[in-house]
């Protein structure tokens, strides 16, 4: 009975006119979200604009102070998860919650064991995973270890673990940020069968590619407001980033032709050797970039693009080769000598290296330059002018954060500290800017203006240097492209003649070219 | 509105919880007073009533008149208080600055034993009819902050250029150095042979050379071991506050400890600044072995090998009382000498022995390091009459606080519905 008049109700999950406060800032302010059953609802809002907040609401981490959430169009009650798991409810996290040295079958199974007489009994779990597995094309390896598998592979194990559990409602929280586009292409496919075996999916992202192709409504959120629901099918990219973002965005780079001049990057038979094996990392890596130009750096993770970043920007050594930076040479020079000489580096982690996240705004934005004369004297810092220097930083690359320059890093958004790291190393105007994945994990608004002003660098003259993992960024944007294949520069391409599935091919070490650039 | 503004604060916050944690540990301690008074045949309500009352007022105890306790200003306590104040300041400030720079010093009672050392042999050993005294004293000092910052840095290095964990390396360092300190005493000739003491080293004083008292005997007439020492552990503690908080290198020492990757990137030499943390905090611990046997007025147990000096350990405690804030440690280092003051008063006017207050010491540690969860309690309680009234605005460059708060966004929908 019950049963039935549930399946009659539309709307699998409602969660009605929620309103969650935090100190100095509304999280989500009267936001209606409702989502059908069998349909894939993409829920599309930039860094801060509230969706996580909202999930952890549904998840029962956060209690609204206003709002109700109804489950086939009954009010209910979450307090905390045991609460969402027992209606249903199932999410695969940002960054996995898995156990490392446990097996995939251990990690699919674990909180929901059987037992017998205390003793695991897999063989029925094996089963059914199996069958899982089968029925929604999740391909897994279920003795393997998951510090073993790749990041694909992770993720089904997370969706399985879902699955498992007999979940109704999928949440996939910014599934795609860790994937290669073929990956990608997989869990479109798996979200699909999901959909077709009655699933009804959540889908946090703010890739307007993935949810034009895979969504079949949409959700938009700014700022802690909702800003409406629309058919996937009667939209487009532009209406949506729009709604997004709430102004036009420019979606494809806007640029003119290079002028490259003199040359300011030199570097010859670079190698690293590789912490991993005993190959190098980095093998014999040589290449030029000048002045008024954007050469990019393409590749698929892990073929040593951060091994020789690092070289180049002092993090790590390198066992061979030279690198001259404006004429000097830096291959042994100290971090310092070398952002001294004339180099930016927008770092590839941005927690890591990039921000002292217990510091201030203010702290971090002068991170490389307290030593310099405008800020400090005989040892002693000048707070005012870091005050000032910031409140320009600020105005100037509009980063937004609670209690501006005295906002501790740490609680700002992703996409705010990004642009702050970004402010922090253009500002510093050098003739070279080392650029790594500076768009990882951010939204429209942000990716647009970070790729305007590396392209305003390079029109002043800059040389800069982009490591991308994003075929799209690499296409929109470089000037030159160098494809990094298991630590060699297997190719040069020139974007404008270049196709996406060339690249592809030399990404994946296919296809390479010889000293001459003829292809093999 | 004011008041709020002021509670709010993070320094108001951090005294409150200090303040929470010192009057719980001291009920625990009355209340432990009471337990083994009614348990003990011998002590009794009516001791017990006394040894509370000695507890929470020791520092002003005059005696007693007629079995009854009498209170008031008493000068000679509080000049003792504030000279045995002086080692725990600097212990203190050295657990504080290393841990302000991501390091956690337990070895500071090593480093202190390297100061007694160096400090011990140069004002003994050098001849005070050649070299003036105070030129002595000095050079006393100084030998005693530099063996601390030798002796610090050691573990400052392991965990630079060996990754080695600085807590292991400082227990290793304390236990060495107090076996080594031991040793060097045993030949060293400067036992003290006077009267029926043994195994104690000479004063300072025996040599001419002590602390001047700057005054403060005058100030505070009838104790005898107050001296300058605490005016010198006041002023570190600002010079160490400065440090931390306005200068480059401070800024570059806190850099490295709160994220050694990020300041690398920035160009900061990760290693040299770990080494640098941990020396300092060493010559920290030394100035306070320095002061305390420069003042001539107390003898040196030098069989150290079987058991670390206190002090170390106490710096610990008055760090974290004091929320590793190098001008909260003057305070919470006083106030951890008041404590011994009052221990050793009721061990004199009752039957209670004096190691009560070392259980209330150790409650007080312990709820120093809940200080941070009484603070978060704090805050929020603070947190839920200030919801209502923050307005809802983001810092941007439009906007700054005291400009009228952002206007509304638009009205939900309006893009939705525009198309």
């Amino acid at each position: 009975m019950e049963q039935q008049a549930a399946g009659a109700y539309p709307y699998v999950i409602e969660m009605l006119h929620i309103t969650k406060e935090f100190p100095g800032i509304k999280a989500n302010d009267d936001i209606t979200l409702q989502l059908k059953r069998g349909e894939i609802h993409a829920l599309l809002g930039e860094n801060g604009a509230g969706k996580s907040t909202l999930m952890s609401v549904l998840f029962g981490l956060y209690q609204p102070e206003k709002g109700e959430i109804k489950k086939d169009g009954k009010v209910v009650e979450i307090r905390d998860p045991n609460d969402a798991t027992a209606l249903n409810i199932g999410m695969v996290h940002q960054h996995f919650k898995l156990i490392e040295v446990f097996t995939v079958l251990d990690n699919i199974i674990l909180g929901a064991e059987d037992t017998k007489l205390g003793f695991l009994q897999k063989k029925e779990a094996r089963k059914k995973v199996k069958a899982l597995s089968e029925k929604y094309g999740l391909r897994i390896d279920m003795d393997a270890k998951v510090e073993d598998i790749t990041v694909g592979m992770q993720q089904r194990v997370e969706i399985l673990k879902m699955l498992y559990r007999d979940n109704e409602i999928l949440i996939f929280d910014e599934p795609t940020a860790v994937l290669t586009p073929q990956e990608i292409e997989e869990l479109m496919q798996i979200m699909r069968n999901l959909k077709a075996e009655g699933k009804s999916i959540l889908f946090i992202s703010h890739k307007l590619n993935e949810i034009m192709e895979v969504s079949d409504r949409v959700t938009v959120l700014r700022k802690g407001k909702y800003i409406g629901t629309v058919e996937t099918k009667d939209t487009n990219k532009e209406e949506l980033s729009r709604m997004m973002v709430g102004r036009p965005v420019q979606l494809v780079v806007e640029k003119d032709e290079a002028h490259p001049k003199e040359s300011v990057l030199e570097i010859k038979g670079l190698s690293v050797a590789s912490k991993l094996h005993k190959n190098d990392a980095v093998k014999n890596v040589s290449l030029t970039v000048h002045a008024g130009e954007i050469v990019c750096i393409a590749g698929i993770d892990g073929n040593g693009q951060t091994e020789f970043v690092h070289a180049l920007t002092g993090l790590e050594k390198a066992s061979a080769g030279s690198i001259t930076l404006c004429g000097k040479d830096i291959t042994k020079a100290s971090i310092r000598k070398r952002s001294l000489t004339g180099m930016s580096h927008i770092p590839e982690d941005r927690h890591k290296h990039g921000m002292v996240l217990d510091f201030t705004l203010e702290q971090n934005m002068v991170l490389q330059r307290y030593f310099e004369p405008e800020f400090q004297d005989h040892g002693f810092i000048k707070f005012g002018a870091i005050r000032e220097y910031t409140d320009g930083l600020i105005e100037k690359f509009d980063i937004r954060s609670g209690q501006g320059p005295v906002t501790k890093a740490r609680s700002m958004s992703g996409g705010n500290q990004q642009k702050a790291i970004v402010a922090r190393e253009l500002d510093r105007n050098m003739p070279l800017v080392v650029a790594v994945q500076p768009t990882r994990g951010l939204d429209v608004g942000a990716i647009e203006y970070i790729h305007s002003q590396l392209v305003k660098q390079r029109d002043e003259g800059k040389a800069v240097l982009l490591v991308s993992l994003e075929l799209e960024e690499v296409m929109n944007l470089s000037d030159r492209i160098l494809v990094m294949y298991e630590g060699e520069i297997v190719g040069e391409l020139d974007p404008k003649t270049t196709t996406t599935s060339e690249l592809g091919l030399y990404m994946a070490g296919a296809k390479r070219q010889d000293k001459e650039g003829k292809a093999e | 509105m004011k008041l709020r503004k002021f509670l709010n604060k993070d320094g108001t916050k951090s005294v409150l919880s200090t303040l929470i944690s010192i009057l719980i540990g001291l009920l625990v301690g009355a209340i432990l007073i009471l337990i083994v008074g009614l348990v003990d045949s011998k002590l009794g309500l009516k001791e017990a009533w006394k040894g509370i009352r000695l507890i929470f007022l020791g520092l002003f105890s005059k005696g007693q008149q007629a079995g009854r306790l009498v209170f008031g200003f008493n000068s000679t306590n509080i000049g003792d208080m504030l000279f045995r104040a002086v080692p725990i300041i600097m212990t203190g400030l050295s657990v504080s600055l290393a841990y302000k720079t991501g390091l956690f010093n337990i070895g500071a009672s090593g480093q202190y034993l390297a100061g007694t050392t160096a400090t011990l042999f140069i004002a003994l050993k050098m001849n005070t009819a050649v070299v003036a005294p105070w030129i002595v004293w000095i050079l006393a000092f100084f030998g005693g902050i530099l063996a601390g910052a030798l002796w610090g840095a050691i573990p400052g290095i392991l965990k630079a250029f060996l990754n080695i964990n600085e807590v292991l390396a400082c227990i290793m360092t304390n236990w060495l150095a107090a076996n080594i300190v031991t040793w060097m005493f045993e030949g060293s000739g400067l036992q003290c042979t006077e009267g029926t003491k043994t195994q104690v080293i000479w004063k300072t004083s025996h040599n001419g050379v002590a602390t001047a008292k700057m005054g403060l005997d005058k100030l505070f007439p009838g104790s005898q071991q107050i001296d300058g020492g605490i005016i010198v552990a006041i002023l570190i503690a600002i010079l160490v506050y400065i440090l931390l908080t306005k200068t480059t290198l401070g800024f570059e020492l806190k850099a490295c400890g709160s994220n050694r990757h990020a300041a690398r990137y920035a160009g900061i030499r990760d290693k040299r600044s770990i080494v640098l943390s941990m020396a300092l905090a060493g010559a920290l611990a030394g100035a306070g072995a320095a002061l305390y046997w420069l003042s001539g007025t107390t003898e040196f147990h030098w069989q150290t090998y079987l058991s670390l000096p206190s002090e170390g350990f106490t710096g610990i405690a008055v760090a974290l009382l004091g929320s590793c804030n190098p001008i909260g440690n003057i305070f919470t280092g006083m106030f951890m000498s008041t404590l011994n003051v009052a221990g050793s008063k009721l061990s004199f006017f009752t039957e209670y022995n004096e190691y009560i207050t070392d259980v209330i010491i150790a409650v007080i540690v312990y709820l120093s390091a809940f200080s941070l969860l009484i603070k978060m309690w704090l805050t929020k309680r603070f947190k839920k009459s200030e919801d209502r009234r923050i307005p809802d605005v983001v810092y941007t460059s439009n906007n700054r606080p005291g400009d009228e708060p952002a206007p509304a966004h638009e009205n939900k929908g309006k893009e939705g519905s525009d198309k």
